[in-house]
């Protein structure tokens, strides 16, 4: 076998993951939330990212949003994306239907 | 002379291979286990076994067990062996090496569900408080993760409402996405003395499996759906339940949240589900997903028992989701009989996913970014801890190629085998500056780590597995550690060698300090294990003894209540093409177990020596494919070889193998797509073209050696 030892294909500073695995998994994650009134669809959003995405992973989707306006990414995701800077950490995490 | 057959010594133990939990009496003879004889006092097998747990042991003791601390600069060296000290020590300080130039964050762990509870627990705490961030997981990732999240949203906990002998009590008894006669025999059996007795058998299923037929197994009605369409089938079963208002009224009044039923009625009630529409979607008789419906809403106790069909998919949380409004609904929560149960595949998977061995949660889910439970490990742990979620399995693979991750402890795992996608892990593996993988055989992760820790097998230690059916077992050291030490001895090792002083006496020490910080473990030690051979949890005040059945009275969520959680169809991207017409589908058979690390060293291989690819000769005929020729199976991933085998098992258009043996390779045609909520990987539907080949020859795309790893 021939292999380079450590063959990075991208260097510290980019975003922690591929930004088109990061967009294509908030998208299916708003997928799933789409089906519920429009403020609880961002709040299912918001929820999800928080208790789930390491925060390297949703910063990098906010700065994605910041600059790229949320190209290719749902509305609702946006919103539930956007609402993580509202919310800060004030509010606890929780299973279930998404609470307003 | 001595007689060998006539054993010295016997302990009782459980068996590590399924999420059953069967209990053995191990015998020995000088020193070298001899027999396993099912023990007729276990709760979970009284008294039965299978023929992996009766006959598979001798791996424990197969030549290529690794017995010496293995190390390498580089994975183009060649290993090194050295003493326990230099390879703990040379880790530890690759470990602090990387976090000082790359962060905190730039290494994690993975846990095993072949590992003890005690284990589980420790790699966490190696992870949280040791390395100091949330970067842990186990292999439940890509299996029963949706479990956990969709059994949790709709009632509080991600495990089995039921024990097993609760089928018993069973009228309709409904397998989805499961196959326990083959995956979990034990238990498969205890469901055809069910049926035998008269139970009606509904069985979901893309395979004509022998739970669907075989003897005293003969499915009431099979919907052989097309695979990756389970949530419009389940959500049509609803369409049939709310249109007709065949749910149970009181039920959800008394004891489920009402508005959130609602909505869902309107949800699955609408004419988008309806049998007409979604019948030739999932190529199944619209009529025979009325009749289901039929048959589970009236019961009277209507069970449901899950697998791996249901949760591997882009959509497996949601379909978990989909069996709990099922349940719910109908009323089928809170006596013997009825329930929502997954099948665990190992014989651990349960306790990997209740011990914390996730990047947002610690024991009993509580989430890392909840300060009140964090302040709890802190105080016991005596450091600050993470109050971000950390990297989960397949993100850490992510984050390996973009230089953010590059060092990983993994305790009894190949995911180069057992991930999907293999050729993007085996490209983050490369990445990776410090990989060490403690486990009994070197295997196909080896191949990428640089430093090897022989472990133990279940053996050789002390400790406890928690079934799928939510009972703490004791597992107990029948002979010596081969290498010296049992996995929870090593973990503490490392920990002390990286700075973090950790001492324990035995494992039992272990399970105590689990009991102080998880509620359901409170009551759990190996004193009652002791006394009482094993416990259910919820363990506590409340239920000294543990819990059979769950939900009885209300539901593990803050009001109490069942909740409904809207389960929209949103087909895979995965889509069959003319280039790949095929969906390819997996599963496993009896005599073998998961990517057979273990039973290929064993004499069962003669029951199972290769896998094959299973087609219906209807797909086989226009490719001029005859059984036992050689086929290129090829997806947009990658591409196998793998022998076929004409079977009107599945259904034209659908191809299935199993993932026994490394050189199959079947992961390098799965894709990287995985569930919307927890990242498992959508092993169960790939699109893939099947063409007959030469013997011998080896595809393009394959650019690892057809390697034989077992003896």
């Amino acid at each position: 076998m021939s292999e380079t030892a450590h063959p990075h294909t991208g260097t510290m500073g980019e975003a922690v993951l591929d930004m088109e695995r990061l967009i294509a998994m908030a998208n299916q994650i708003g997928d799933f939330f789409a089906p519920y009134p429009p403020a609880r669809r961002s709040e299912g959003i918001r929820n999800h990212l928080r208790t789930y995405w390491d925060p390297r992973m949703r910063e990098a989707l906010l700065n994605y949003i910041n600059t790229q306006g949320g190209k290719n990414l749902h509305e609702h995701v946006v919103a539930g994306a956007k609402a993580l800077i509202d919310t800060g950490t004030d509010k606890k995490g929780y299973y279930g239907p998404p609470q307003v | 002379m001595a007689n060998p057959i006539k054993p010295d010594r016997s302990v009782v133990t459980t068996c590590a291979y399924c999420g059953v939990g069967c209990s053995f009496k191990a015998e020995t003879y000088q020193g070298r286990i001899v027999r396993m004889i099912p023990w007729k006092e276990g709760k979970a097998n009284h008294g039965h076994s299978c023929v992996k747990g009766r006959f598979a042991y001798d791996y424990y003791n197969h030549p290529d067990r690794i017995r010496t601390p293995l190390i390498r600069k580089s994975i183009n060296d060649p290993w090194r062996e050295v003493s326990w000290d230099e390879a703990i020590n040379y880790a530890a300080s690759e470990f602090k090496r990387i976090q000082a130039e790359h962060g905190k964050k730039s290494i994690g762990a993975v846990s095993s569900s072949r590992c003890t509870n005690e284990e589980i627990f420790l790699v966490q705490k190696f992870a949280r408080a040791v390395m100091g961030n949330n970067n842990i997981d186990n292999c439940a990732r890509i299996c029963h993760s949706p479990t956990q999240f969709g059994m949790s949203a709709t009632v509080g906990w991600g495990a089995a409402s039921q024990h097993f002998d609760s089928i018993l009590q069973a009228d309709v008894i409904m397998v989805v996405g499961s196959n326990p006669t083959e995956g979990h025999p034990v238990f498969g059996s205890l469901m055809k003395r069910r049926i035998r007795q008269g139970a009606k058998l509904i069985v979901i299923d893309p395979r004509h499996t022998e739970t669907v037929e075989s003897a005293h197994c003969n499915a009431t009605v099979h919907l052989a759906l097309r695979p990756g369409t389970n949530v419009a089938v389940l959500n049509s079963i609803a369409h049939v339940i709310v249109r007709e208002k065949l749910y149970n009224e009181t039920f959800v009044r008394e004891r489920c949240e009402w508005d959130e039923f609602e909505l869902w009625t309107n949800l699955v009630g609408s004419d988008r589900y309806a049998p007409e529409i979604v019948g030739p979607q999932a190529d199944i008789d619209p009529e025979l997903i009325r009749q289901v419906a039929h048959l589970y809403a009236a019961g009277p106790n209507s069970a449901i028992y899950y697998g791996l069909g249901v949760t591997e998919h882009s959509q497996g949380s949601t379909g978990v989701m989909c069996l709990g409004n099922l349940a719910l609904a109908c009323g089928m929560f809170g006596r013997e009989g009825v329930g929502v149960n997954p099948m665990r595949g190992q014989g651990n998977v349960q306790g990997g996913s209740c011990l914390g061995s996730w990047p947002h949660v610690f024991s009993g889910y509580r989430f890392v970014t909840d300060a009140e439970v964090r302040s709890s490990f802190e105080q016991e742990w005596g450091v600050p801890l993470d109050d971000e979620p950390g990297l989960r399995l397949p993100n850490m693979f992510d984050a390996a190629l973009t230089g953010h991750f590059r060092g990983m402890y993994i305790m009894g795992e190949d995911p180069v085998q057992s991930d999907p996608n293999q050729h993007h892990v085996i490209a983050a593996m490369k990445s990776m500056e410090c990989v060490v993988l403690q486990d009994l055989f070197l295997n196909e992760t080896s191949k990428y780590a640089h430093v090897f820790l022989p472990g133990s097998s279940s053996l050789e230690k002390e400790g406890s597995f928690t079934s799928a059916e939510r009972r703490v077992n004791r597992v107990r050291k029948v002979v010596e550690p081969l290498a010296g030490y049992q996995d929870w001895e090593i973990v503490v090792k490392l920990m002390n060698a990286m700075g973090y002083p950790a001492h324990y006496n035995h494992a039992g020490e272990i399970l105590d300090e689990i009991a102080r910080l998880s509620p359901a473990y409170k009551g759990m030690s190996f004193d009652l294990l002791e006394r009482i051979g094993s416990a259910q949890w919820p363990c506590d005040e409340n239920a000294p003894e543990g819990t059979e059945v769950l939900h009885t009275v209300k539901f593990p969520r803050a009001n109490g209540r069942g909740t409904f959680m809207l389960t929209e169809f949103v087909p895979t991207a995965e889509r069959t093409s003319d280039r790949y017409p095929l969906l390819l589908t997996t599963g496993r058979i009896l005599s073998q177990y998961n990517v057979g690390t273990q039973t290929r060293r064993t004499a069962n291989s003669l029951w199972h020596p290769e896998d094959v690819l299973e087609i219906n000769p209807e797909d086989a005929h226009v490719r001029g494919i005859k059984d036992g020729d050689w086929l290129t199976i090829s997806s947009r991933f990658g591409s196998t070889r793998l022998k076929a085998k004409l079977s009107q098992r599945v259904n034209p258009g659908i191809v299935y193998t199993t993932f026994h043996h490394a050189k199959s390779k079947a992961n390098v045609l799965t894709s990287d797509l995985s569930d919307w909520a927890t990242n498992c990987p959508e092993y169960k539907v790939t699109a893939v073209e099947v063409v007959k080949t030469a013997t011998g020859t080896v595809s393009t795309h394959q650019h690892e050696t057809f390697e034989e790893a077992a003896a």
